[in-house]
């Protein structure tokens, strides 16, 4: 019964954030990866700067993935390999994109 | 010759000391100006140089507050602290000029420039080759100790002071040579003046003394006609003679000042004068009362000759002449040419005449005017074109 209870709030959980287009895009591909999306986020920051930099630059990653330009290391795009084009609707990736910008950006969380 | 520089200086005119404090007025505003700019080159040369040996010490915290940052940007999310030092305040810039994060005090950064000074803070900007934690910009902040700033303006005071002075005393040695030429020929025509007057004395006398014992009655009316215009000719000559000798000779004399009755003199000056009056057929009014007064005499003669002779030598034919003395107060009036009102403070400059067609070297007023002020006499004019011309002396 508990376990039944459990599953079903899961399951509304999870159909609750698949509404947000991150959550339902990006997340489940990134999940099993070692490198978390904060460290990614942080990485791709590192190179590309402000906020509007970095949403281009990710947005032209993600339609046109590649070794050369990637922020990862070499080490972990062997094991893991470079990601798949995305062929998500412009409007779908941007708002994942301002999302996952939101979500992971240094403003305010200084002290 | 001391005196007679000083003498050269006296006779300066108004329009050459106007022309002197123009010049004056000028350099002194062209040296302010300079002695400026000067200081301004001077303060930012000395700013520049100050912010170069603050650069070093500045990039240096740079340098360590980015590594700082470098590590806050791999640990980020565990670790939130903002890196502090005790030295200096800094804030983070992204590359939109959006501010991450911000210690300083100043909200308003310059981001064109590499290091400046704003509200007694200098600011040093870095720029990031590594955006740790989307940081373009690194500022640096840092308090502006005051000090290199009151030493340079003591300096720029004392070496300014310096230079003005120095410049001041040049100018007026300036002046003084441009002027040199103008006060050389006043002295070379003083002394042809002085010299010639003297020469002058002989034969005036001569003339005027012989008119005098000429027999009328065995004349000619004629002949009488022509010796009294010899006789205005000689006077008016006299007058002039009187004038320079006085400007030239008599001032160096002391004062011999005595009780003066006014009123005989000035009869007398008019019995002098009755020639030339009658030759213009002037008619003269004379309302005295017996004043006395304490003056050289000689003075008060050349004061009341000179009036007298103006109000004749600029009245029309037939015109008026009004003599009117009361305590305190002598009046000489004409029917004659007047002067405009401009022109009144200027006529008792040296040399300066108003009708061209009439003779004399206008000495006369500006000796009238050095009497007066000599005995605190004041003089005012009252004058209307073609009507005529009041001088009053009050004392
Ligand atoms: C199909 C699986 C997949 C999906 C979907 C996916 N990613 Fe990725 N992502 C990867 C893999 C694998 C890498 C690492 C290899 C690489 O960089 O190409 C990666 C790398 C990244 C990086 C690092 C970029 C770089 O320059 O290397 C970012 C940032 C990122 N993903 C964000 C996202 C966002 C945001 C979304 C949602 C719009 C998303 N990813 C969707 C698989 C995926």
């Amino acid at each position: 019964m508990v376990k039944k209870f459990l599953l079903m709030a899961t399951l509304i959980m999870s159909g609750m954030f698949a509404e947000d287009a991150y959550e339902r895009h990006c997340v489940p591909c990134h999940a099993p990866l070692p490198t978390s999306l904060q460290r990614m986020f942080m990485n791709h920051l590192l190179v590309y700067g402000g906020e509007h930099n970095f949403k281009a630059a990710l947005k032209h990653y993600l339609r046109y993935p590649s070794k050369d330009i990637s922020v990862m290391s070499d080490l972990f795009i062997d094991n893991f390999g470079i990601k798949e084009k995305s062929t998500l609707s412009d409007e779908e990736l941007d708002e994942a994109i301002d999302i996952y910008w939101s979500k992971f950006k240094v403003f305010n969380k200084l002290k | 010759m001391l005196a007679l520089k000083n003498k050269a200086t006296n006779s300066l005119l108004k329009s050459e000391k106007k022309s002197l404090l123009r010049f004056l007025v000028l350099y002194t505003a062209m040296v302010m100006l300079m002695i400026m700019l000067l200081s301004v080159f001077y303060y930012q040369g000395q700013e520049k140089l100050m912010l170069a040996q603050e650069r070093a010490t500045l990039s240096k915290y740079a340098y360590i507050q980015t590594k700082r940052l470098k590590v806050l940007h791999h640990f980020f999310d565990e670790r939130t602290t903002y890196p502090r030092d005790p030295r200096f305040r800094s804030a983070i810039y992204d590359n939109e000029f959006v501010k991450i994060f911000s210690l300083a005090k100043e909200e308003n950064i310059y981001f064109d420039k590499e290091i400046y000074i704003a509200g007694n803070m200098i600011h040093f900007i870095e720029t990031l080759d590594n955006y740790y934690l989307g940081a373009r910009y690194l500022v640096i902040e840092v308090d502006d100790d005051t000090g290199w700033r009151t030493e340079i303006w003591r300096r720029i005071f004392g070496y300014g002071s310096v230079i003005f002075i120095f410049f001041m005393l040049f100018g007026f040695y300036l002046a003084k040579l441009f002027l040199k030429p103008m006060r050389d020929s006043i002295v070379l025509l003083d002394r042809f003046i002085k010299d010639t007057t003297h020469e002058l004395n002989a034969p005036l006398s001569a003339i005027l003394a012989n008119i005098e014992m000429m027999d009328m009655d065995v004349m000619a009316e004629k002949n009488k006609k022509r010796l009294a215009r010899i006789n205005i000719a000689a006077k008016t000559v006299s007058t002039l003679y009187q004038d320079l000798t006085y400007l030239t000779l008599e001032h160096e004399r002391r004062n011999e000042d005595e009780l003066v009755e006014i009123k005989p003199l000035l009869e007398d000056r008019v019995e002098y004068f009755n020639a030339w009056i009658q030759s213009k057929k002037l008619e003269c009014l004379m309302d005295m009362e017996d004043v006395t007064i304490i003056i050289d005499k000689r003075k008060l003669t050349r004061v009341i000759d000179n009036l007298i002779s103006n109000a004749i030598k600029y009245n029309q034919r037939g015109g008026t002449i009004g003599i009117e003395l009361r305590e305190g107060m002598l009046m000489i009036w004409d029917t004659g040419i007047g002067i405009e009102k401009e022109k009144i403070p200027l006529m008792f400059d040296r040399y300066m005449r108003f009708d061209e067609s009439e003779g004399g070297f206008g000495i006369g007023l500006s000796i009238v005017k050095k009497i007066l002020d000599e005995y605190h006499i004041l003089i005012e004019v009252e004058s209307e074109v073609k009507k005529g011309t009041r001088m009053i002396l009050k004392w």
